[in-house]
């Protein structure tokens, strides 16, 4: 007896569990935008929420075991607060920045979130910033921001001092077109979801092109407006496919291996909130038979990352929790 | 450019859209008027909303469950969409077909019906009416989901009726009778909602249409004289060809988009302001198989639109008010914070969009305006026109600068009536404007000083314009 695998061996994906439920503060999310996970498991979600509901904009930190840790920050111009959050990464010392789309500054807050600092000038010279959309840190701490509206990535050290860019807009290796998420490797390199191009390109740490992924499209490997990527230890690839409502997972020569497109359960705080709430519970069981793919599903996803467990959690932004599968070394029956 | 040619491509733009800035009038006026119409008429022929962009600026828009964030969405794309005719005619028929959020609870839902009116608010009325009827929203607004084969209610049998398709009567006569209307609510038993998702823990799924047979009364009936197994669908068919469903929609598409007429209700007693008008777009509606489109082109084509005496005979609706404000003034366009605030503005006037207070919706014409809301009116409006720091402001500035070197009061005031209309006032009030811009004398931009005041004196000029009574016409 055979098996065909047609050479894509030694992996098997398993959804694990989901976190979270749709809240303005507290034990869940409200339009979260990305996260960051540090090497002790604490992830720092961004909420954005919107703007007649400020109080849902705001740093939750949790576990992905569903313990929840604080929150902090708050929507506004003041230090410390911020309009349109897009991105959240962590320094090798465990502080958290911030990038504000519309105030164009990156605020910088301690592990427990308490304010440091910001930067951050609007403009399209060196070091100035149009849409901050993406941050990443690189082992020698510098940060790397995807500067959405000006086609462009750009470095700095952490404290806002400038230091390079590549890019410009266009559809050609090495352009952009409205960029937002990134990621970085273990050697370094450089991926970016090249947002409105519909492909996720790799550069070498000093940006130089080596590789894109992805065409328009909803199809196997295609991509629809692609948000966020991340790069796990064995350098296999995934795209949050936004737009189509999945996530897809590339091997590091960039061939398409399979794609999650959602299996939640009830999270453990979901079944808190429903647990003192019976008609809710009468709802759900009906809309759950009639169809239950609507709750199952990733809806936007908008963000992909790795933990330090290798798990890969995603911000499944519209339903307002992130789902999280793992990577079997052993193969997993599914 | 000719005068009456600006004059006649504004009021088009008011009526047929939210209004535009002067710069795109004379770019239509270019085009002729003919070639607008058309492009008004078929959307498709100008560019659409980047969906893509909206959406990633503004996130929560998406399956949005807030009703604040359908509403706020639906005014961006009043105010920023190219196809404006598409979203008047949108807000036309959410006036006409009501439902609102206060019994829905489900901002989705709203958002979803009202693009029902977006996307198929010119096609074939038929076709309208199917939508409608399949809309889970309206569907639970007037109880069709409580109607069952055992257990008849007759609430959505009836307004398909009464307020979305015959109306009570006309020529003194009355369109349908109480036997016509059970059998209609009988007709659309087991026109059903699927069972959708509760608010917690992860949002209301949107609502599916379900028809269920086992619950649909299939018996014979008899329905405005005509017997047969009826279901929902052959309803709507023997509805549209009623005479009293084309004057209904043509009396509501002149009311909105011509001139006001009476209130609803005394429709039946009350003859049309324009008779002939009214026959213009009956005609159009036999002709073209039941076309809005066709309808809405017999309207923007003819005379008794283009005539001046229906110019300004319209009390703006706050909707139009806030939206034309925002338009003129170039402000919200693309994607910024603070859209919240200004979607809230037509509510502060009367105007809860998504939310109309009752099935009969809102009472237009000069029953917008009361003490409490012409209040409401002019310090919005004074408030944004006088802003010299907006785009569209500070372009209408720079338009009166260009009138000259030096430009005399009576000047001033006419430039800035003509840019912000071209606004038509009475001559008491006009002599007020000029008393007022002469306490100062002639203007001049010279220096910088000169320029500041000239600023400074249109805002006013602009304010004062904002606050006549000519300015709540439309």
């Amino acid at each position: 007896m055979s098996t065909h695998l047609f050479g894509l061996t030694n992996r098997t994906y398993k959804y694990s569990h989901a976190v979270g439920r749709a809240e303005f503060a507290g034990t869940g999310f409200r339009n979260a935008t990305d996260m960051a996970i540090a090497p002790d498991g604490t992830v720092y979600v961004c909420n954005r929420s919107y703007e007649n509901r400020p109080d849902g904009v705001h740093v939750t930190a949790i576990t992905l075991d569903e313990e929840y840790i604080t929150e902090f920050g708050a929507y506004g111009e003041a230090d410390g607060e911020f309009m349109w959050p897009t991105s959240v990464a962590l320094d090798s010392k465990g502080n958290l920045y911030l990038a504000d789309e519309w105030l164009n500054r990156i605020s910088k807050f301690t592990k427990d979130g308490e304010f440091v600092s910001k930067w951050g000038t609007a403009g399209s010279g060196d070091g100035e910033l149009n849409g901050p959309a993406g941050l990443a840190i690189d082992a020698d701490d510098n940060m790397i921001v995807v500067d959405s509206g000006n086609n462009r990535i750009q470095k700095f050290a952490l404290d806002g001092k400038y230091i390079s860019q590549f890019g410009s807009k266009g559809s050609d290796d090495g352009q952009f077109n409205l960029p937002w998420g990134i990621a970085l490797d273990g050697e370094g390199h450089i991926y970016i979801a090249d947002w409105r191009n519909d492909r996720i390109q790799k550069f070498t740490a000093d940006g130089q092109h080596e590789a894109s992924i992805g065409s328009t499209g909803s199809g196997v490997g295609q991509l629809n407006r692609p948000n966020g990527v991340a790069v796990d230890a064995d350098g296999d690839i995934y795209v949050a496919d936004w737009m189509n409502n999945r996530v897809e997972v590339f091997a590091p020569t960039g061939r398409y291996i399979t794609e999650f497109r959602g299996e939640a359960e009830l999270s453990k705080w979901g079944r808190d909130k429903l647990a003192s709430n019976p008609d809710m519970i009468r709802q759900r069981s009906l809309a759950y038979a009639n169809n239950p793919g609507y709750e199952k599903n990733l809806c936007h996803p908008c963000s992909v990352k790795i933990d330090p467990q290798g798990r890969i959690a995603i911000i499944d932004h519209t339903r307002n929790r992130i789902q999280v599968y793992v990577k079997e070394a052993v193969p997993a029956l599914v | 450019m000719a005068e009456q040619d600006i004059a006649l491509m504004s009021h088009l733009m008011r009526r047929a859209g939210f209004g535009a800035s002067r710069d795109e009038i004379e770019a239509k006026v270019a085009q002729g008027y003919d070639k607008v119409v058309h492009e008004l008429l078929n959307p498709e022929t100008q560019e659409a909303i980047e969906e893509d962009l909206l959406i990633r600026y503004n996130p929560s828009y998406y399956e949005a469950a807030a009703i604040e964030n359908n509403v706020q969405q639906w005014v961006w794309r009043m105010i920023n969409s190219p196809r404006q005719l598409q979203e008047k005619v949108a807000l036309f028929w959410h006036m006409i077909f009501c439902a609102g959020h206060s019994k829905i609870d489900s901002g989705q839902e709203m958002g979803l019906m009202v693009d029902i009116f977006r996307q198929d608010g010119m096609g074939r009325f038929d076709n309208l009416l199917l939508k409608l009827s399949t809309n889970p929203g309206m569907m639970y607004y007037l109880d069709n989901t409580e109607s069952h084969k055992s257990n008849l209610n007759e609430n959505y049998g009836r307004e398909l009726l009464e307020l979305f398709s015959l109306g009570v009567g006309m020529d003194e006569g009355f369109n349908y009778s109480e036997d016509d209307v059970k059998a209609c609510a009988g007709a659309f038993t087991g026109w059903n909602i699927a069972p959708p998702y509760p608010p917690f823990p992860h949002g209301r799924s949107p609502w599916e249409f379900r028809f269920d047979p086992a619950d649909h009364d299939n018996s014979e009936k008899t329905f405005l004289g005509e017997t047969g197994k009826w279901n929902g669908d052959d309803i709507i068919e023997i509805v549209c060809k009623q005479p009293a469903t084309a004057r209904f929609v043509a009396r509501h598409l002149y009311n909105y988009f011509v001139a006001d007429e009476p209130q609803i209700p005394s429709w039946r007693l009350t003859p049309p302001r324009d008779q002939a008008a009214i026959e213009a777009m009956e005609k159009a509606y036999w002709e073209s198989d039941h076309s809005i489109k066709a309808m809405l082109e017999v309207l923007f084509t003819s005379n008794f639109f283009k005539d001046e005496a229906v110019r300004y005979a319209k009390v703006k609706n706050p909707t139009e008010m806030v939206v034309s404000l925002l338009r003129m003034t170039g402000e919200y366009q693309g994607y910024k914070p603070g859209l919240f605030e200004y979607s809230q503005e037509p509510k502060y006037m009367g105007m809860d969009l998504m939310n109309p207070p009752t099935v009969e919706g809102w009472h237009t014409g000069r029953e917008w305006i009361d003490s409490g809301t012409l209040v409401e009116r002019i310090n919005f409006a004074s408030d944004i026109l006088g802003n010299t720091e907006l785009p569209g402001v500070r372009s209408l500035v720079n338009r009166l600068m260009g009138l000259g070197d030096k430009i005399s009061p009576e000047q001033f005031v006419n430039g800035c009536l003509d840019l912000t209309g071209p606004v038509v006032l009475t001559s008491d009030t006009m002599g007020l404007m000029i008393a007022h811009a002469s306490k100062e004398g002639d203007l001049s931009h010279g220096t910088d000083a000169e320029k500041d005041s000239f600023v400074r004196r249109s805002g006013e000029m602009f304010q004062m314009i904002a606050a006549t009574a000519e300015f709540q016409f439309e």
